[in-house]
């Protein structure tokens, strides 16, 4: 197979000439209404939004950071705009339970109007029913039903004296009540004269004065029954009163709020409290008990008056207290006390008729905000229960408002694994948020993508309230956005760190005084990004400068080669070179993974290994037994391997062990590879062949140096200049695999060699080598099999020596 | 009507001399005038005489084998028997004892208290002097449910030849004012303007003088109080009302926010059913003068 061509500084590289935007600066480009290339995720809002059934609720998800909230929130404003403006809703007390507090739906704005309404009429109830009590009318019928009273009880006591009196009998008081004792001119007569009397006179009086008590014992006794037929007279005369000082204002309210029943069914209900607690209005000093006339008040939950179109709530902080709201308390004298106008709205309440914007995290991190969310959908409407509630720690008798219906899209915004979790874990999740609207990271890179991408930098820059970027500028953005996308024909998406990075270009702007972003600033902000995360990469490099990690870069050297990797640390990642050797002896056709034996290896990893020890059977035994023992080890390596980008870089390493022929230490590796010998696409080149290519620099300088790369990743090449000009100058190569025989021949400056058609390869070819080496491996373990049966039935793999 | 004010620099009109009767049965009433009494010996300096009657009709009647008590509340009778009525009494005396020591030694007033056997009307008399104010609860425990006016305070009103003071306990109102109510011309005005002017000192409170005047009158009963105020140098709104019966007596009473009353036994106003009316309109304490 022929070597292939080394890629020209065109194909490393996807320029975006300044002469596609025809803008000088960023000032003459409009605002983006909506991102370009997010059709998927706005298609999905436009029907979530727009989808009347239940259960379809939204679910935008994507990394973070990559503007979903901003999206949006702006798509739900213009959405929201044209959609009628929700009901008012308050509270008001429920005067047949008083724990459970009524609620009331008003047309939008009417709940203030409600509100005023009702604490005009509280303070009309201040001030007309004592006034009413005060009147000379009510004072004077008063004192008359209690003169009647009065009169009655005493009528009976003076009746029973009387007649005592007239049977010549006192009717004496005592400290506890009367006696009767029989009595001469006023005066009781004294108890020795009375002894005197004739035994006929003693029994009349005795008899009479028996009677007599009898007699004012039924009087007495009949008291309580007066007192009681006094209050309800008393009481029967506060009602009439009310009703004729309350007529005019409830009947006037009652007009004014005939078009909604509720509040008319609320008047007559606080009518007929006022007077059946008339007797709390008595008090002319103090006036009504505050709690009584609070009672009149109305709790304006949802005030919709000043609201255009329909809500749009984000909820920063979705506890499940602010999601459903809660119930107050107030503390006074050391208690707690709480009543329905304490009552306080949850941002469902405020969304009701709207949308709900939420972090899917944030929710999720909340004690039972997620819980409390899904109850409220399912329920379809919002009852608000407290925390100490629901966890049954507290008992005490608080307020049970009246539910209130619900009508809300809930949009949550997440990133995809929670989505993908949450689809997976949580039975109800895909019932209630049916509306996936997944976020494209990377945007198409073509001609009609440029000037849409160039008015999306002008936009984040305007909003940022950035200086202006010139054209220039912008080109380099885009080439960055496909750096960022590792991908010649994509474009990053990821709006939190475009925006930083052109925040970051406006601060070096302003710092050298410049009147606009120009393609230095961005290249400076790119530069300082890079260096300021740089200090583990220096670290890194300098181990390998001063042969700390050995690396060569040039010569060449039997069973070792440089492969790539990546390695990954927060939001920085850098490519490095990582040493491979390998070992190969006659054996039982096994390749020993050394990273797996010392459980340093992934999964992957492992399947790589095996992958490609399959791949060495099928090529050069396909027939026989392979008789190998070989072995594979990442150096220097101290922490895990995983991956499949090495593959390419370990058959290599694999085959210049088994034949014997060196392979050049000036060519790094990266590419995973099947069992046919087919060069895979891997991840991380543009870091990897940069990584390769500092470590060339910084040892000796570059001089004919390169990388070998899988041809599928060429269009993900976006290299830094200094490659590039390192390319351009031919000082380093960088090549395209599609086959293992590619890799060997640039690797061994051999050909690889292709077997004819009695499936041997020719001479002198890599393979040929391979083939013989692996064929004088099988015979050397064959005599060894066979001496070592005959001595002493068999050793094992490791033993067999290494002659 | 005519109202008229007259405003001179206050001077201490001379403090009379007498005692300070206190009628004292035990009742919850007659331990709330003790307290006023109290205020008043207090500021007069007075001497305090506590008079505590034993009925002598209830301990007759005690005497007999078939006396039973009716209780004035429930209704229940129970045999009466004159060594427990003794020893209730002497209970009272000396619960009402105490009660008047620990009330005017804290003020350092010399008291005294005076135990009689006999009518309680009769006992009163005879230790009052005309100097004295006998103060008494409108009604004692011998009171029937209702009654305004006990038949003790009935007779001392008509009867006792100094100030009498009909205590009662009534709600603190936002205005307080002390209101002499007099007759025109009668002949005793004076001795209650200067009673009415002492309470008014006493308690901080503005003073009013009704006058009582028939239609077409001159001005002479005023002209008279107003030279009289001058002269003791108090400082009283005087106003004319008209002569009605006591219910507009009464309504004249509320509307200056009466809420301690002096009028003169004299006074026509008292004949009659007049004074029931006044006491059962008009919840607040009522000081009599001859």
């Amino acid at each position: 197979m022929a070597v292939p061509e080394a890629l020209t500084a065109s194909q490393i590289y996807h320029r975006c000439p300044p002469e596609k935007l025809d803008f000088a600066t960023t000032d003459q480009l409009q605002d983006l209404e909506l991102p370009f290339g997010q059709e998927r995720v706005l298609r999905a809002l436009e029907f979530g939004a727009g989808m009347a059934a239940s259960g379809f609720n939204l679910f935008v998800l994507g990394p973070a950071g990559a503007g979903k909230h901003e999206l949006v929130k702006r798509f739900l404003a213009t959405h929201a705009a044209g959609e009628p403006v929700p009901s008012d809703w308050c509270h008001v007390f429920n005067f047949r339970h008083a724990d459970q507090p009524n609620a009331i739906e008003l047309p939008p704005g009417d709940g203030r109007t409600f509100q005023n309404d009702m604490n005009d009429l509280v303070s009309e109830l201040k001030t007309a029913i004592p006034a009413t009590f005060e009147s000379e009318e009510y004072q004077s019928r008063i004192q008359e039903l209690q003169e009647e009273v009065n009169r009655r009880q005493q009528q009976g006591l003076f009746a029973v004296q009387e007649e005592a009196n007239a049977n010549n009998i006192a009717m004496v008081s005592t400290p506890a009540g009367f006696s009767f004792a029989p009595m001469r001119n006023g005066e009781v007569i004294e108890p020795e004269e009375y002894k005197t009397f004739s035994d006929e006179e003693k029994a009349l009086v005795e008899a009479k004065v028996e009677d007599l008590s009898k007699q004012l014992q039924q009087t007495i006794q009949q008291v309580p029954r007066l007192r009681k037929e006094m209050r309800e007279r008393v009481h029967a005369l506060n009602e009439e009163m009310v009703q004729l000082t309350l007529g005019a204002p409830i009947g006037e309210l009652r007009d004014k709020w005939a078009h909604v029943p509720a509040v008319v069914a609320h008047l007559d209900a606080v009518r007929e409290d006022v007077v059946e607690h008339v007797e709390a209005f008595q008090d002319n000093e103090h006036g009504a008990p505050g709690g009584v006339l609070n009672r009149y008040r109305v709790n304006l939950l949802v005030d919709n008056a000043d609201t255009r179109g329909a809500p749009v709530v984000y909820g920063d902080l979705p506890t499940h207290q602010h999601l459903t709201g809660q119930i107050e308390h107030r503390a006074h004298q050391g208690n707690l006390y709480t009543d329905f106008t304490l009552i306080r709205a949850g941002a469902l309440h405020r969304a009701n008729g709207g949308y709900l914007v939420l972090d899917a995290r944030r929710v999720l991190g909340q004690p039972l905000a997620w819980e409390s969310l899904k109850r409220v959908l399912f329920a379809g409407e919002i009852r608000i229960e407290s925390l100490e509630r629901l966890y049954g720690l507290a008992t005490t008798v608080s307020q049970q408002p009246e539910p209130i219906p619900l009508n809300v899209k809930v949009v949550l915004l997440g990133d995809r694994m929670l989505y993908y979790l949450l689809s997976h874990y949580d039975p109800d999740f895909l019932d209630l948020f049916k509306v996936e609207a997944d976020f494209e990271d990377d945007l198409d890179r073509n001609d009609d993508s440029y000037p849409l991408y160039a008015r999306m930098i002008a936009t984040l820059a305007r909003a940022s309230g950035l200086m202006a970027l010139d054209r220039e500028a912008v080109a380099r953005v885009i080439e960055h956005g496909s750096r960022l996308a590792s991908d010649q024909k994509k474009l990053a998406a990821h709006d939190r760190v475009l925006k930083d990075l052109l925040a970051e270009a406006d601060h070096w702007a302003r710092q050298a005084g410049a009147d606009g972003i120009g393609v230095r600033h961005v290249q400076q902000a790119i530069d300082e990004q890079k260096y300021r995360s740089s200090r583990i990469r220096e670290r890194s490099l300098a181990q390998i400068r001063r042969g700390v990690t050995m690396i060569a870069t040039e010569g060449e050297t039997v069973g070792q080669v440089n492969g790539l990797s990546v390695l990954q640390i927060g939001a920085t990642r850098f490519g490095q070179p990582t040493r491979i050797t390998a070992t190969a002896r006659p054996g039982k056709g096994q390749v020993v993974d050394i990273e797996r034996e010392a459980k340093l290896g992934g999964p992957i990893h492992s399947k790589t290994v095996m992958i490609l020890s399959r791949f060495l059977a099928n090529r050069y035994a396909p027939n026989g037994e392979l008789s190998l023992s070989a072995s594979l080890a990442f150096e220097q390596s101290y922490g895990g391997v995983e991956g499949d980008s090495a593959s390419v870089a370990e058959t290599c390493v694999l085959l210049s062990a088994i034949a014997g022929v060196p392979l050049k230490q000036s060519l790094a590796v990266t590419g995973s590879m099947n069992q046919h010998g087919e060069v895979q696409a891997v991840g991380g080149v543009n870091e990897k062949i940069e990584g390769f290519f500092t470590v060339c620099a910084q040892s000796g300088g570059v001089a004919g140096q390169g990388a070998l790369l899988p041809a599928s990743n060429v269009e993900h090449l976006m290299l830094n200049e200094q490659v590039r000009a390192a390319v351009q100058e031919g000082r380093f190569s960088i090549y395209p695999l599609r086959h293992i025989d590619q890799a060997i021949g640039l690797m061994t400056g051999m050909e690889a060699g292709v077997p004819g058609a009695d499936g041997v390869y020719p001479e002198h070819t890599f393979n040929r080598v391979v083939a013989d080496r692996l064929a004088e491996f099988a015979k050397v373990g064959k005599n060894k099999d066979d001496g070592t049966a005959n001595e002493s039935g068999g050793d094992g793999d490791n033993h067999n020596g290494d002659d | 009507m005519i109202t008229t004010t007259v405003t001179t620099d206050q001077s201490k009109t001379p403090v009379a001399a007498g005692r300070v009767l206190i009628l004292l049965d035990g009742s919850r009433l007659s331990l709330a005038a003790l307290e006023a009494a109290a205020e008043i010996a207090a500021a007069r300096q007075a001497e305090v005489v506590g008079i505590f009657v034993e009925e002598s009709n209830l301990l007759r009647a005690a005497g007999f084998g078939f006396a039973r008590e009716v209780g004035g509340s429930s209704g229940l009778a129970r045999p009466l028997e004159a060594a427990t009525l003794e020893a209730r009494l002497q209970a009272l005396a000396n619960q009402v004892r105490h009660r008047l020591q620990q009330t005017m030694a804290p003020r350092g007033l010399t008291q005294t208290l005076k135990l009689c056997r006999g009518r309680v009307a009769e006992e009163v008399l005879n230790l009052m002097r005309p100097e004295d104010l006998v103060v008494l609860g409108r009604v004692g425990w011998s009171g029937i449910p209702g009654t305004r006016m006990g038949s003790t305070a009935r007779v001392l009103l008509r009867q006792a030849p100094g100030d009498v003071l009909l205590w009662t306990e009534c709600r603190p109102r936002h205005q307080n004012r002390v209101v002499v109510l007099l007759n025109h011309g009668q002949g005793a005005n004076h001795r209650a303007v200067r009673v009415g002017a002492e309470l008014a000192r006493r308690s901080n409170q503005p003073l009013s003088v009704l006058i009582r005047t028939p239609p077409g009158d001159d001005q002479a009963v005023v002209a008279d109080i107003l030279t009289y105020l001058q002269r003791e140098g108090m400082v009283a709104r005087v106003k004319q009302i008209p002569v009605a019966s006591a219910g507009a007596a009464v309504r004249a009473l509320q509307a200056e926010g009466a809420t301690q009353l002096v009028v003169s036994r004299t006074s026509n106003l008292l004949a009659d059913q007049g004074m029931e009316t006044l006491l059962s309109a008009l919840n607040l304490p009522m000081t009599v003068t001859p």
